[in-house]
């Protein structure tokens, strides 16, 4: 390693009141010296150790400025009690500026001595890499560093890269990031940071893909559209650190309806960007799995379990007989099972029958009630019919980012999402059959799913199994949140990276923090745009770093340039959902065959649904078999029972 | 070895920057207690301070001066408001000790240094470079000849009886008094006293060559012609234990108010060169000591002395703030040379 010798910028000192530790030193610089909270500095002695010239490397974290003042009273006595006075004053008085350093490393590392006495000077970018180890990762023909940003201090500018192994895993895994809404920046940092994987990510460590679930507004609904104002400086880093300036290439949107069903749930709805927007439904069968997600545990006994069980292991999915029903049910969808639900309590009622195969009548009622409800309150998401949309588990493709958008489900719809996704993810990263080796999920406002305290509900579970296990499969977790405080220790604790951005101070004030320096805080909570304070495993201490806008277009000038398409009428909205699969499409086409067929809306959109899900190659024809189809029987079956009683809320007992 | 010859000798130890490399030779107190333990004697810093013991002082008395403005002594209220006019502050400092006793004879280690600190952009800075010289200090003629010759070749050894004036050769007859360790150790500490006040001289003696502007020297000006002589040298006495002023002016000195100063005169002695000077009241005593707040002023003759010395009135007027408080002297001691004091005292290791 060259060691170029920069400037004196400081001179170590050590008092028995402020001694040096191996840990901490002290300095003291110029007034005008260009040394700031988060400067990296190195110190040289002329005092070898076991043959050694030792280097110290460390970054200041405290800084103090006094004069030879004694006591203010002093000042204000040669003042006259004037505060104007003492700015006449022929000389100012002696001020020293003393820093106090973080130690990142101290080449050799045995024996590990308190800093000795030395000069201090700005570290080099060959320094930055050597203080930060960087030098063990992210050089060479086998690097797998992956640049979070640049460092610049007083004219230095080094680039900081993550170690891929300590990112992505296996050595450690997660990334964590914090801060105010709006100025830390969190959700630009992360797509930064995904562009940069992807475009660092060794070949060695195989295929990478991204699941982002939007959460919020438009936030990730345009990753594929290019930024609209990069600055130059922006564009400067983007090129030091080898990450190309544009937007993700390869995106894919998934979203459930609306609750009207006439249209995609997203923000994402501009006609010109559908041709990678898709649904996102699910069947009895996919949600069933993960009921428990939904199902209040306090008020799901053992009693109600086992139905469900029952139900998901010989009801769902295969012809299904027993005495007490009319007829032989196959369930497949919500509506089927509601279907059986009904025959089955018409013949307990019909036989005066209290119990059926063990299961009560009123177990039998409070199920139902139960998972009909799931079909209401996720609706758009779990479909009545069976139909399924899902992400492309097993041909996921290798830089590819798939985009979850739940912004509009309600809560548990959007737990539901979660915690399928999510499963899916792990199962098939277990298999090996994912298609990629390694997904980032990204998930914003990780407090909502993963909180410090509250219940212990089934995605919170999840996520502290992928927090502490992940790092093994390659399922890594990105957690955005404003308050770290607020998100589960163990989640949290699991990250082996945290970025923070601009700080809350309240937030500076818990526990958390406490090993932050009082002036490292201060610059947390005052941090501007774009500023990133950094910790890494391989990082001895937090590092400050900048890095670049996205190049993607940003959510709120996304719905702007691309605004939501017109409230659509079940014609457009059909016409425009099939025009995905058979251009030649129209309207007026659509409108023809409803008319003929004289199906209600529920029954189009059915339609619709299968014909998404078949991908058919006469899309014409096999739509207009599914309405005939759904017009003759079924209609006639659907004049029978009353309709479905939601009940309410906070019904306990339905 | 004078005085002069120790400063020449002693040149190559500076040192004198803040940054620099470990001691080269100089002979700090450490390597002067190696030098006399590798000499076969006992040694230790354990000494107080002689500068802090009470020493053998001359008595307070009054002296009588010259007017040098107008006939007689009298008091004049400084016209104007104060005006900044000092470029550059100069100060030294001296510390000694006793690290050994050969055969009774006190071996004292002195060392002293002095630095001028120019404002600029109302900040202080190191002008040109400032003297430091450290040696041993004890009476040739009466250490064991191997000794001194050990030690010479040690370290600097310099004469305490040469200092006086009175060479070795000269002190056939020694009188029982010059004998007393504390007699000797007090010659030692006026020896030193001496090397500082050379050392001050050395640096007054290139501000008037090279220097722009005044200069502030912290105590009288009258010891070189240079200083005594040059415009751009101010003196300010701040301890009174000679009062120049006759029982008719002492009552017009002790009553100045602030802002208040006599009128000049002469000051002279045998071994000094004449020089301008008055009293000024830099701060109100109220109910303090009398001498609260008064200096001494010395500078060179002037013909317009009045304007002169009223100006340079003014110039210390100005220098009250910011006060060199917690020093014990603030009353009569200006930032400027409380800095330059802390500046050495940091730098003389
Ligand atoms: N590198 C950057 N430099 C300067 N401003 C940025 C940078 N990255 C993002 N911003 C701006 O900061 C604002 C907030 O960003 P965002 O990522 O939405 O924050 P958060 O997710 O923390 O609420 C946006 O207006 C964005 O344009
Ligand atoms: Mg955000």
């Amino acid at each position: 390693m060259n060691q170029v010798s920069t400037a004196i910028i400081g001179r170590v000192v050590a008092t028995e009141r402020r001694p040096n530790t191996p840990h901490q030193f002290h300095f003291w610089t110029a007034l005008d010296a260009p040394v700031g909270i988060g400067t990296i500095v190195r110190v040289e002695t002329t005092r070898p150790v076991s043959g050694v010239l030792p280097r110290i490397f460390g970054v200041v974290t405290e800084g103090f400025g006094y004069t030879d003042l004694q006591t203010p009273l002093h000042d204000v006595l040669g003042a006259d009690g004037e505060p104007g006075a003492s700015a006449l004053a022929p000389t100012e008085r002696t001020e020293i500026r003393l820093y106090t350093a973080a130690v990142l490393r101290q080449v050799p590392e045995e024996p590990l001595q308190p800093v000795p006495m030395g000069t201090v000077h700005l570290a080099t970018e060959a320094d930055v890499q050597v203080a930060l180890r960087m030098d063990t990762y992210a050089t060479g023909e086998t690097h797998r560093g992956i640049p979070v940003g640049l460092y610049r201090a007083g004219g230095t500018e080094a680039a900081i890269h993550l170690d891929a192994d300590f990112l992505l895993g296996p050595e450690a895994a997660h990334l964590s990031i914090s801060g105010v809404s709006g100025l830390a920046t969190k959700t630009s940092a992360v797509e930064w940071l995904l562009a940069s994987i992807f475009a660092h990510l060794p070949a060695s460590k195989g295929k990478v893909a991204a699941v982002c679930f939007n959460v919020k507004g438009p936030d990730l609904c345009f990753l594929d559209q290019p930024a609209s104002a990069l600055s130059d400086e922006d564009r400067a880093i983007y090129q030091r650190l080898g990450v190309p300036a544009t937007p993700f290439a390869n995106v894919r949107y998934f979203a459930p309806w609306s609750a009207k069903g006439g249209q995609l749930a997203t923000l994402r709805s501009n006609d010109a960007l559908q041709h990678n927007v898709q649904p996102l439904t699910w069947g009895l069968k996919e949600t069933l799995q993960y009921a428990e997600v939904l199902l209040n545990r306090d008020d799901i006994d053992a009693k109600a379990d086992a139905l469900i069980d029952f139900i998901k292991e010989r009801v769902v999915d295969q012809t299904f007989s027993d005495p007490m029903l009319e007829r032989s049910h196959l369930v497949r969808s919500f509506s089927d099972l509601e279907q059986w639900f009904r025959e089955l309590l018409r013949g307990l009622e019909g036989r005066n029958a209290d119990v059926w195969r063990t299961h009560h009548v009123a177990t039998i009622r409070k199920v139902r009630n139960r998972l009909s409800n799931i079909s209401t309150r996720c609706k758009g998401l779990v479909t009545d019919d069976g139909s399924v949309s899902d992400l492309p588990f097993k041909q996921f493709e290798d830089r590819a980012v798939y985009v979850v958008d739940v912004a509009n489900l309600e809560e548990d719809a959007q737990d539901l999402v979660f915690a399928r996704v999510v499963s899916q993810l792990r199962e098939h990263l277990e298999k090996r059959q994912l298609g990629v080796d390694q997904i980032v999920v990204f998930v914003d406002e990780l407090n909502k799913y993963a909180p410090a305290d509250g219940p212990d509900t089934y995605v919170r579970k999840m996520l502290l199994d992928i927090a502490e296990r992940g790092r093994y499969l390659g399922l890594v977790l990105f957690g955005a949140q404003q308050f770290r405080s607020q998100v589960h220790r163990r989640v949290v604790g699991n990250s082996g990276t945290s970025l923070y951005g601009r700080m809350d101070p309240d937030e500076l004030a818990t526990a958390g923090y406490q090993t932050l320096a009082p002036a490292t805080k201060a610059r947390l909570a005052t941090l501007e745009k774009g500023q990133l304070m950094v910790r890494h495993p391989h990082f001895g201490q937090p590092i400050f770093v900048r890095f670049p806008r996205p190049a993607v277009l940003s959510g709120r000038e996304g719905v702007e340039r691309f605004p939501q398409a017109e409230e659509l009428t079940l014609e457009q909205s059909v016409a425009k959902a099939l025009r995905r699969l058979d251009p030649a499409i129209t309207v007026g086409w659509v409108q023809d065959q409803l008319a003929l067929a004289g199906e209600d809306d529920d029954g189009v959109l059915r339609a619709r649904n299968r014909t998404l899900q078949a991908r058919p190659d006469d899309v014409k024809a096999f739509f207009k078999a599914q309405l005939k189809k759904r017009a003759t029987p079924e209609v006639a079956a659907r004049r029978g029972p009353a309709p479905l009683r939601v009940p309410p809320p906070d019904d306990v007992y339905g | 070895m004078d005085v002069k010859a120790l400063r020449v000798a002693m040149a190559g130890d500076r040192h004198i920057q803040p940054i620099a490399a470990p001691d080269a030779g100089a002979a700090n107190i450490r390597l002067a207690l190696r030098a006399l333990r590798d000499s076969g004697l006992e040694a230790g810093a354990r000494g107080a301070s002689l500068e802090v013991q009470p020493q053998s002082d001359r008595p307070p008395r009054l002296e009588r001066a010259t007017p040098f403005e107008g006939s007689r002594i009298g008091v004049r209220a400084v016209p104007g408001a104060p005006v900044v006019g000092f470029r550059a502050f100069l100060d030294g400092i001296q510390r000694s000790q006793v690290i050994a006793y050969a055969g009774g004879i006190p071996l004292v280690h002195g060392a002293v240094a002095a630095a001028i600190r120019e404002r600029t952009d109302r900040r202080l800075h190191t002008w040109g470079t400032p003297q430091i010289a450290q040696a041993l200090f004890a009476p040739h003629a009466l250490l064991d000849a191997t000794l001194l010759a050990s030690l010479g070749a040690r370290l600097t050894v310099v004469d305490t009886l040469a200092s006086t004036g009175a060479s070795a050769r000269d002190f056939d007859a020694p009188s029982a008094a010059a004998h007393h360790p504390q007699e000797l150790v007090a010659r030692a500490l006026t020896a030193v006293q001496r090397a500082r006040e050379s050392a001050e001289l050395a640096l007054v003696a290139e501000w008037v060559a090279r220097g722009e502007g005044p200069l502030l020297v912290d105590g009288g000006t009258s010891g070189s012609a240079g200083a005594a002589t040059s415009a751009h040298i101010v003196g300010v006495i701040k301890s009174h234990r000679t009062l120049y002023a006759d029982e008719a002016a002492l009552p017009l000195v002790l009553g100045l108010r602030e802002g208040e100063r006599t009128t000049a005169m002469t000051v002279s002695s045998p071994r000094r060169h004449p020089v301008m000077s008055w009293y000024l009241r830099l701060r109100e005593p109220s109910s303090r000591s009398p001498l609260f707040g008064l200096v001494r002023v010395e500078t060179a003759r002037a013909d317009d002395v009045t304007e002169r010395a009223d100006l340079v009135s003014r110039w210390l007027l100005a220098e009250r703030t910011p006060v060199a408080l917690p020093d014990q002297r603030w009353d009569v001691m200006v930032y400027g040379i409380r800095e330059c004091e802390q500046y050495l005292t940091a730098i003389l290791r």
